[in-house]
């Protein structure tokens, strides 16, 4: 048993644009040795169906799913909605930040954005090596969470953790910010209980370990992002 | 020659808030306008869509017996008895409850398309695998939820699931509406429903005693020329289905509820 855990193997899925997955998974699969797999399905829209024929495809061999990598925040969404195991790999090959690396340097430029659109339904979650920026609601039930900074174009009703690796700077921002619970770093607090003003984005920053909610300050994430735009 | 069948999966996550009611009722609605519909029982551990129709006594076979090709699907296929356009096929036995895959499901719904219009799933409570089969085969969805919280929440997850699953386009039916209450904000208002879910409201049926008179006596009620208020819910859900736009009910302008008004109505005349 022992071994299976020193070797992951992988399986790739073609490009969409290349060759269809559905004809060239019977022959990735066939070269395998029985084990855990990460499964690579790079830029295709996956549903449920497709995830249970390549299910039973990999278990013809003895293959058991460990990983599933995509591209598509889409393909992401359903494989965790299934109980997957799923991380969103980034097009641009932008390397993964460290924690030593978020404590030493403030600057967030260099994270990863992750752009989703749709909405977060009750059980999904939504995951980011760095930030995220969501086009749609997170429903009760539903969780999203980032290394970076948390910015929905729409309503908070679920539960959000921004700097899930200790990043007392993080922010969630939402035009309505009404959670179950939030977290920044590794403060924790429930969601506020009054009805929400009309017409306000706000913000939850951590203020010396308190996680408190403001109007959200036009200077979205940082001051010298800002800055940056007006001098170029 | 091939038509186009409307698969439609009803569902709601929570159990209850009137899945098999809504199917019963829809189906006759769409009979009695002349759409062949058959309404197929996926709820086979807990059978009720048969009880509803008043229909028990006269299965005889179910979907499983086709399968094994142990008897024809018109065997199995059991007529109403007013409404000849309404088929109902039971799922299967009870008593054998791990029959039943989603490719035999596909292979049910297939059969089933080719002989009608519509195809009204049931589909039990839950997300787990009773879920899944019913919903392999289907091609669109109604998601029935009631004004409560918990009710929603299931909702939102299997609108979640059914995404996940490549069903669209997915409507809501919002079930047990009591107008007084949401007027005096009691109650979750459509609003509020609509809000949350973010699907098209495919209509608002009212709480109305009638529909447990209705279901305890085997006769759905838009069967009946009886006008009562959930009656016309669910025949204006039917009309809506098949693309005719009827405004919805407004549930603020119900506030003295459509029976009072009829009484009111008939007194007046008898003075």
């Amino acid at each position: 048993m022992l071994n299976h855990f020193s070797k992951i193997q992988t399986i790739s899925l073609p490009l969409s644009r290349e060759e269809d997955w559905k004809v060239s998974l019977p022959n990735k699969v066939k070269g395998l040795d029985e084990g855990l797999v990460v499964l690579n399905c790079r830029d295709w829209l996956l549903t449920y169906r497709d995830f249970q024929k390549i299910e039973a495809l990999c278990g013809t061999k003895g293959l058991q799913i460990e990983i599933i990598i995509s591209t598509r925040t889409e393909t992401i969404v359903s494989a965790s909605s299934l109980g997957y195991q799923a991380k969103l790999s980034l097009n641009n090959n932008q390397k993964k930040p460290t924690n030593s690396e978020i404590d030493s340097n403030n600057n967030h430029n260099d994270l990863p954005l992750l752009f989703h659109r749709g909405t977060i339904r009750s059980g999904e979650n939504l995951d980011s090596e760095g930030d995220i920026l969501l086009l749609g609601d997170v429903n009760p039930g539903a969780k999203i969470s980032a290394v970076g900074n948390i910015l929905i174009w729409g309503k908070l009703r679920g539960n959000a953790h921004a700097g899930k690796l200790g990043d007392d700077q993080a922010k969630i921002i939402a035009l309505q910010l009404r959670p179950l619970q939030l977290r920044i770093s590794q403060a924790i607090a429930r969601g506020p209980e009054e009805k929400p003003q009309a017409g306000f984005a706000e913000e939850a920053i951590l203020e010396s370990g308190q996680i408190v909610i403001k109007p959200a300050n036009p200077n979205l994430l940082r001051a010298h992002t800002a800055q940056n735009v007006f001098i170029s | 020659m091939t038509k186009s069948t409307r698969i439609i999966l009803i569902c709601s996550g929570k159990g209850g808030v009137g899945k098999t009611t809504l199917t019963a009722n829809l189906g006759i609605a769409l009979a009695k306008r002349g759409v062949n519909t058959a309404v197929l029982d996926a709820d086979f551990g807990l059978r009720n869509l048969d009880l509803l129709l008043g229909l028990e006594n006269r299965i005889v076979y179910t979907a499983q017996e086709v399968l094994d090709e142990s008897c024809r699907l018109e065997q199995a296929l059991v007529k109403h008895k007013q409404e000849p356009n309404l088929s109902l096929l039971p799922a299967g036995n009870p008593r054998m409850l791990d029959w039943l895959t989603p490719d035999d499901m596909q292979r049910i719904v297939a059969l089933l398309s080719e002989q009608f219009d519509y195809v009204l799933i049931d589909c039990p409570a839950g997300v787990e695998d009773g879920f899944k089969n019913a919903v392999a085969a289907a091609k669109e969805a109604i998601v029935v939820t009631n004004p409560e919280v918990s009710a929603v929440r299931d909702a939102d997850r299997v609108i979640g699931l059914l995404n996940t699953h490549g069903v669209q386009p997915v409507q809501l039916v919002l079930n047990r509406v009591r107008p007084k209450m949401m007027a005096s904000q009691e109650m979750l208002s459509v609003d509020d429903v609509t809000d949350i879910l973010a699907l098209p409201l495919l209509g608002l049926v009212l709480e109305d005693e009638q529909v447990i008179v209705s279901t305890n006596r085997g006769e759905p009620l838009t069967l009946s020329s009886n006008n009562s208020p959930a009656a016309r819910c669910y025949s204006n859900i039917a009309g809506r289905l098949q693309g005719e736009q009827i405004p919805m009910i407004d549930p603020s302008k119900e506030g003295s509820g459509v029976r009072a008004k009829i009484r009111r109505l008939m007194q007046t005349k008898i003075f």
